[in-house]
């Protein structure tokens, strides 16, 4: 029996080839790669209507009754994120507005009218004074905001700086001599 | 990991190359079938747990890519051609199970013994003792009724 399995398959001599071993063991990567790039593009052609969707069921956005042919923002330069969008209101003398990705609506123009927006603080105002503000925290620290006015729409926005929303005890807006143009106390 | 697949490569591969010729039935095929399997082991060589040892779960690849290489092949040996030309003696391979022939292969070609035919296997050390006396009788008769 030994000697008919010796001649059944005889001994097959040879170095073999290590290199092709590792060749073939390369080509399932190759794979791997090109299925990862197909992914991607799969995944930017999805994107857009992703988020289309996303973004009509997610949170405000600047209203339909926007003028978006001239859309004005603020943006948060750490981050490069839009925090402000305000627009004219179409077919009114007012301002639509989007602040935070949290608050958005249309306000009609009122010459000394006032709004703010808690939590975080963020508001805006007609009265054309203003130039500056400020706020107190709850451990009594003085924040200054960012204080925004756009010619165009004849209003000014505010807002904290920062990404942290902070509780804020009070907030003042002041004039280009410092003078008291509003002042507002939050309960919490 | 790499450097003991390669030693054992090197080592091993006549063995490796004939159990594989003679299971895939086809000596190209079972060549390839061992470059093949030990590309997969390269490439798998991390979900080695070491539970046995490498040579075997080496050999557990080579069997099956020499299985796929000769399940793949479109035309099929003749075993008994060889004989009707006097070159070489007759050996009814077909009256083997599928798994006896891995374990005569094993064991003949490869020297393996019955635990490191088992683990190439997946099977029991008791089941390899087994079969391969079964195989053995089988061939004895075999020969035995075969006339010269």
């Amino acid at each position: 029996m030994n000697e008919w399995l010796e001649e059944l398959v005889p001994p097959i001599r040879g170095d073999g080839d290590w290199d092709d071993v590792l060749r073939r063991a390369r080509l399932p990567a190759r794979r791997r790669l090109v299925f990862a790039v197909a992914l991607c593009v799969a995944a930017l052609a999805v994107a857009p209507a992703l988020g289309v969707l996303l973004t009509r069921d997610g949170g405000p956005r600047l209203p339909r009754e926007a003028d978006r042919s001239n859309v004005v923002v603020i943006v948060q330069p750490a981050t490069g994120r839009v925090v402000v969008q305000a627009a004219r209101w179409k077919g009114h003398d007012g301002i639509c507005y989007l602040v935070l990705l949290t608050r958005a609506g249309c306000a009609p123009r009122s010459a000394r009218k006032t709004v703010v927006l808690t939590p975080p603080l963020a508001g805006y105002t007609f009265d054309r004074r203003v130039v500056s503000g400020a706020a107190v925290s709850l451990a009594g620290k003085h924040v200054p905001l960012v204080v925004r006015r756009f010619e165009k729409l004849d209003v000014t926005f505010f807002l904290t700086r920062g990404r942290m929303p902070r509780f804020l005890r009070e907030a003042t807006l002041f004039d280009a001599n410092g003078k008291v143009v509003a002042h507002f106390t939050f309960k919490h | 990991m790499l450097e003991e697949l390669e030693t054992l490569y090197r080592s091993r591969l006549p063995e490796f190359r004939r159990v594989a010729t003679a299971i895939a039935g086809d000596r190209e095929l079972g060549c390839d079938a061992v470059q093949e399997a030990f590309a997969r082991a390269v490439r798998k060589r991390r979900s080695f747990r070491g539970r046995g040892t490498l040579e075997a779960w080496v050999w557990q690849i080579v069997v099956n890519a020499a299985r796929d290489a000769r399940r793949g092949r479109l035309v099929f040996a003749e075993p008994h051609d060889a004989a009707a030309n006097g070159h070489a003696p007759v050996l009814p391979l077909d009256l083997l199970t599928e798994r006896q022939r891995e374990i005569v292969f094993l064991h003949y070609y490869a020297d393996l013994d019955y635990a490191a035919i088992a683990a190439a296997l997946a099977i029991s050390r008791g089941t390899v003792g087994a079969t391969l006396n079964a195989a053995r009788r089988t061939l004895r008769q075999a020969i035995e009724e075969v006339p010269t």
